[in-house]
Order: C-alpha cells, then sequence, then structure tokens
C-alpha cells in the first residue's frame, strides 16, 4: 500500500476495492507513529480514527451513499475547532480549551466522509513562519530535520510531505499555507479571502487570513476547493461560488496565457541564487507551454511586509484580548487578585512572539502613532490593491518565488526580528489583496525544496489551478527522504 | 524620519495591553527593532491616497433575530456561579 498516493488515486483504489478504508488509516496511524516523534508533525492524533474508518467501510460495503472523501486520512491545523476535542493554538493558554462548536470546514469534511486523522503543529496563533514559536516544541523538515518546516501551518505541511495523511487544512494571513508547502514540496493554495468559510478558525488577523488545502498534487487541492468553499451563513463575508468545479478541465494549458514576473518579488535583496534559478527555470518552462511572459512592477511590494505586519499586529492586539482567563485560558484562581493583574498574570503564558505583536498591536493604532503606522499601512494597502487590479487588466496571472529562500537552519534567523519577517516578502501581497495564490513544489536543490508561486485575480481559482497544473506536470520531483 | 519610540513608550503600551514583560529588555529591543523598520511606510508616499474599506452589503447579514442555542456554554468557563460568570475584583 503506497502512502503517498494523491487523493484523487485514494478514492479510485477505495472504489476499486484495492484495500479498505480501516486498512488505510491504520497504515497511516502506523506511519504517524513511526515518523512523527521525530518530526513533530501532530500536537495530537485522534483516538476515534480506526472507528470512524469501519463505520465508512460499513457504509461501501452495505452500497448506501458515501461521500466524496471516501475516508481519506486528513490533518488540519491546531486553530480550527472541533466540537468536545482540543484547540490549543499550539499555545499554553488554550492548553485545555475543548471546542464548544465545530467550525464550517471540518463540518464540510465530515459530510463528505473525511477522517480527520489529527490536529496539526503551528506557530503559536499562527504568528510565525518556522514552527519555531510552537509552545510544544517545532516540526522538522522531512528533507532534512536539521532545518525547519516552515510556518506558521508546518506541522499540516510536513504531515503531506512525509505521508503521515493525504492531506491536511492550514491557514494562511501573510504565507502560513504556501510558505510550508514550499518548504516541505507539497502544494498549497490560499483561496480568495471569503472564498472559504472562516466559522470556527481561531481568529488572528480576520480581515485578511484564510483557510486553504495543502495537499501532494494540484487536483488534490481543487478537489478539496470543491468540498470546503462557498458561502456560509455564519461568516458573512463569504462568497457564493455557485458550486463551482474546480478539477473541471484542470489539464485545458497555458497556451496564450499572460504572465506576469513581479520584478520586485524576482530581483529583492533577499533572494538566493538557487532560487532565482529556479524561478527563471519555471518562466522558461511557461515560455514553453505556450504562455507569454513579461516583467510587471508593483511598486507597493517593498512596502507590504512592514503593512502587513502593522495591520496584522492591530488585528491580532484586538482578538487575542479575549485571553484573559475568564472566558477563555487556563485554570488559576482569580481571589486575591486586582483585575489587572490576574489578566497580566493569565497573560504571561503567552509566548515570546505572541507578546511582541500584542504590544506592537497596542503600539501602532495608538493615539499619536496611527498616523505613522496603521493608517500608512492601510494606505499601502488601498494603493497595493489599485495595482494589482491595474496588472490585471492585462496579465491573467504573476509569478514570483514562493519564499526568497529555501528552509533554513533551526535557530538561523530568529534571532533578526527583520530578516525573518522580510522571509513573507513575496507572499503578503495576496493576503493584503485578498486574491488567491498557489505554491506549486518545482525543484529539490541541495536537498530541500522550492516552491513557484503563482496568483491571479479575485475569485480566479479555476484557471490559477489549471495554471498550476500544467507547471506540475512539467516536473519530476525525487521522493522524500523520510 | 527615524522612528524615536523609547522603551518608556512600549512599556507603558505593555501596560495597557496587560502584559507584564518579566524580560524586559529583550521583547522592548524586538519591538523597537520591528518598529524601526516600520518607518519604511514614511517612503511609501501614499499621504494623498484615500483608504478603500471592505463593505458588506446589509443583504448579506444574516436576518436580526434569536437563534437558540442549546448548549451549555457556562460549563466550558472556569468560574462561574449559576448564570453569572466570576471575575477577579476591580480596585
Amino acid at each position: 500500500m503506497d502512502l503517498g498516493i494523491s487523493a484523487l488515486n485514494y478514492v479510485s483504489s477505495i472504489k476499486n476495492g484495492e484495500f479498505t478504508v480501516e486498512e488505510f488509516t491504520s497504515k497511516s496511524l502506523e506511519r504517524i507513529s513511526q515518523v512523527d516523534e521525530k518530526l513533530h508533525a501532530f500536537l495530537r492524533v485522534n483516538d476515534l480514527a480506526i472507528k470512524n474508518a469501519r463505520e465508512i467501510d460499513t457504509k461501501i460495503k452495505s452500497n448506501q451513499n458515501v461521500g466524496k472523501c471516501y475516508g481519506m486520512p486528513i490533518s488540519v491545523k491546531d486553530n480550527m475547532c472541533i466540537e468536545g476535542s482540543k484547540t490549543t493554538c499550539a499555545s499554553k493558554v488554550l492548553e485545555n480549551f475543548i471546542a464548544p462548536y465545530t467550525s464550517t470546514v471540518i463540518s464540510k469534511l465530515n459530510s463528505e466522509d473525511a477522517i480527520i486523522i489529527g490536529k496539526t503543529n503551528m506557530d503559536e496563533f499562527a504568528m510565525g513562519l518556522s514552527t519555531e514559536y510552537s509552545a510544544y516544541g517545532p516540526s522538522r523538515n522531512p528533507w532534512n530535520i536539521d532545518y525547519v518546516p516552515g510556518g506558521s501551518s508546518g506541522g499540516s505541511g510536513v504531515s503531506v510531505s512525509a505521508n503521515e495523511c493525504i492531506a491536511s487544512l492550514g491557514s494562511d494571513t501573510g504565507g502560513s499555507i504556501r510558505n510550508p508547502a514550499s518548504f516541505c514540496s507539497v502544494v498549497g493554495l490560499k483561496p480568495t479571502y471569503g472564498l472559504v468559510s472562516r466559522y470556527g478558525l481561531v481568529s488572528y488577523a480576520n480581515s485578511i487570513e484564510q483557510i486553504g488545502p495543502m495537499t501532494k498534487t494540484v487536483e488534490d487541492s481543487a478537489f478539496l476547493l470543491n468540498i470546503i468553499s462557498g458561502i456560509d451563513s455564519n461568516d458573512n463575508t463569504t462568497i457564493d461560488n455557485k458550486n463551482q468545479d474546480y478539477l473541471r478541465d484542470i489539464d485545458i494549458g497555458v497556451s496564450g496565457k499572460k504572465i506576469g514576473i513581479v520584478t520586485e518579488m524576482t530581483n529583492s535583496e533577499g533572494l538566493s541564487a538557487e532560487v532565482a534559478n529556479a524561478t527563471n527555470d519555471a518562466v522558461k518552462t511557461f515560455e514553453k507551454l505556450g504562455a507569454n511572459c513579461e516583467h510587471v512592477s508593483l511598486q507597493m511590494v517593498p512596502y507590504t511586509v512592514a503593512a502587513y505586519y502593522t495591520i496584522t499586529s492591530t488585528e491580532a492586539g484586538s482578538n487575542l484580548a479575549r485571553y484573559d482567563n475568564i472566558r477563555y485560558g487556563y485554570e488559576f484562581d482569580s481571589s486575591g487578585f486586582e483585575f489587572n493583574s490576574y489578566i497580566s498574570q493569565a497573560r504571561s503564558k503567552f509566548g515570546p512572539e505572541v507578546i511582541r505583536r500584542m504590544i506592537l498591536g497596542g503600539f501602532v493604532p495608538s493615539a499619536g502613532h496611527a498616523g505613522k503606522y496603521f493608517l500608512k499601512a492601510l494606505k499601502v494597502k488601498s494603493k497595493l490593491i489599485a495595482e494589482i487590479n491595474h496588472v490585471f487588466e492585462k496579465f491573467d496571472f504573476l509569478i514570483s518565488p514562493t519564499v526568497p529562500i529555501q528552509p533554513f537552519k533551526f535557530g538561523e534567523k530568529i534571532q533578526d526580528p527583520v530578516s525573518f519577517m522580510m522571509i513573507d516578502f513575496n507572499t503578503v501581497t495576496a493576503n493584503l489583496t485578498g486574491i488567491p495564490a498557489i505554491s506549486v513544489p518545482y525543484k529539490i536543490t541541495n536537498g530541500l525544496p522550492i516552491g513557484i508561486q503563482i496568483m491571479a485575480n479575485h475569485l480566479e481559482e479555476h484557471s490559477l489551478l489549471q495554471t498550476a497544473y500544467a507547471l506540475e506536470k512539467t516536473v519530476d520531483l525525487p521522493e522524500v527522504p523520510v | 524620519m527615524k522612528s524615536l519610540v523609547t522603551e518608556e513608550e512600549i512599556s507603558n503600551v505593555a501596560k495597557l495591553m496587560k502584559i507584564d514583560l518579566e524580560d524586559h529588555t529583550a521583547h522592548i529591543k524586538r519591538v523597537q527593532k520591528m518598529l524601526e523598520y516600520f518607518d519604511i511606510l514614511d517612503n511609501a508616499n501614499v499621504e494623498s491616497e484615500e483608504i478603500t474599506v471592505q463593505e458588506t452589503d446589509l443583504d448579506k447579514l444574516r436576518d436580526d433575530k434569536h437563534n437558540p442555542y442549546d448548549k451549555n456554554l457556562l460549563k466550558f468557563l472556569k468560574s462561574y456561579q449559576g448564570k453569572y460568570v466570576k471575575a477577579p475584583k476591580l480596585n
């Protein structure tokens, strides 16, 4: 049994009776127990997975209606709620938080007979890009365990890359799906803002974050997007996509399409030579496939990292205010405490990056500073949206490296906050403007992955996935060494 | 213009956010570095730019009606008496 098969091949194999859901689930759990002590992709594994698998096998055997997932094991980032089980956001503050309701995306997966095999590791409250800020210790890159897997959805990326499950759901506020997808050599899609419901996702910066699939193939991302997208009465930012089928005509190709190579993202100071070479190769590949590629400038891009951190810190400061140990938190008695000191005491359980973001989030929108930071960041965002709208009048897609560098060693970047932030340089544009973007595994250089980012206009996921599929079909990457 | 954010200013904001800075210097230095980087926004030349806001049509909002929730949410709280949440006293 090949645990590395795609979601679509898994469904065919189950339908053909090559193995049962229980057999595949058991093998996946075995794989997790073999490799996860080393990789630490999971914070918790679902104890009911085998029971769920047997129930789906029974449905299959008795010719009942079976959901599209046919019991495929899917992992979920630990910031999405499942009723009656822990959702920690990799934080000590929520160490014992039991969710009272289930997020829409999980309900949709459950209704299609997916098996949620476990909750994955992440940077605390999704603030970070390496999982080094998880309160439960980092995940490790299956391509080389001395290197970070990216983040914040690092555990999700690892779980898919290391064949511990078929697919995963991550969340992306500034690249948190695409960055670990690039670092772990899996496909990661950040959908258009509003295409996927955020109901039941623990908020960090709710004006820009999105849930999206992390998968072994582009087709699998289209398959999962078919399930999780669409309007939700519990999230009034959601968009009615009229049940679009993202798998339809996925192999249509890119002939005649216009692709803009974002100058600021392909000439940036921090871009490594290896990543630059891979990007140039990808552009040549698209040209060979019949696309027209030319450089295009987005002049606001150099300011996007500062704008992104200003806006997200402000929203985080507000969203995290609820963790006061009264409504949410861990247990310690309030008697003997004055109100403010009690909450300060409760917040001492936050990790260092969350503390810093909350301080920033209090500072940048405050009276006397808002004009210099927060309002200017909003203006950069507005101007960037105008630039994006303008370039998509001429181009169908934009291309760049997903991340300017390859995976780095633990501790290598974390000491310098500015160079750490700059790793988000190519990914935050899609979040600030709400457009969809995908990372496609493209190359393994020096034993470490490089992903290529493709961006499209709002709600153009269908053509974006077709383009990503065309690129994916030109590459033949080695198997993950773990 | 370079940022002149002082340690005292950052400490005051931390206090307002009800955060006790145990590792005082390390946090403040990193926040200062980040704010210093944010000065790059001064070069963006966006002063005259209008801020566009995300609009939600009123007809997209949920109906303004009471939806009964049958789960006992109070049991998820750590400290409560009857139907009241227990909170620390305000001085």
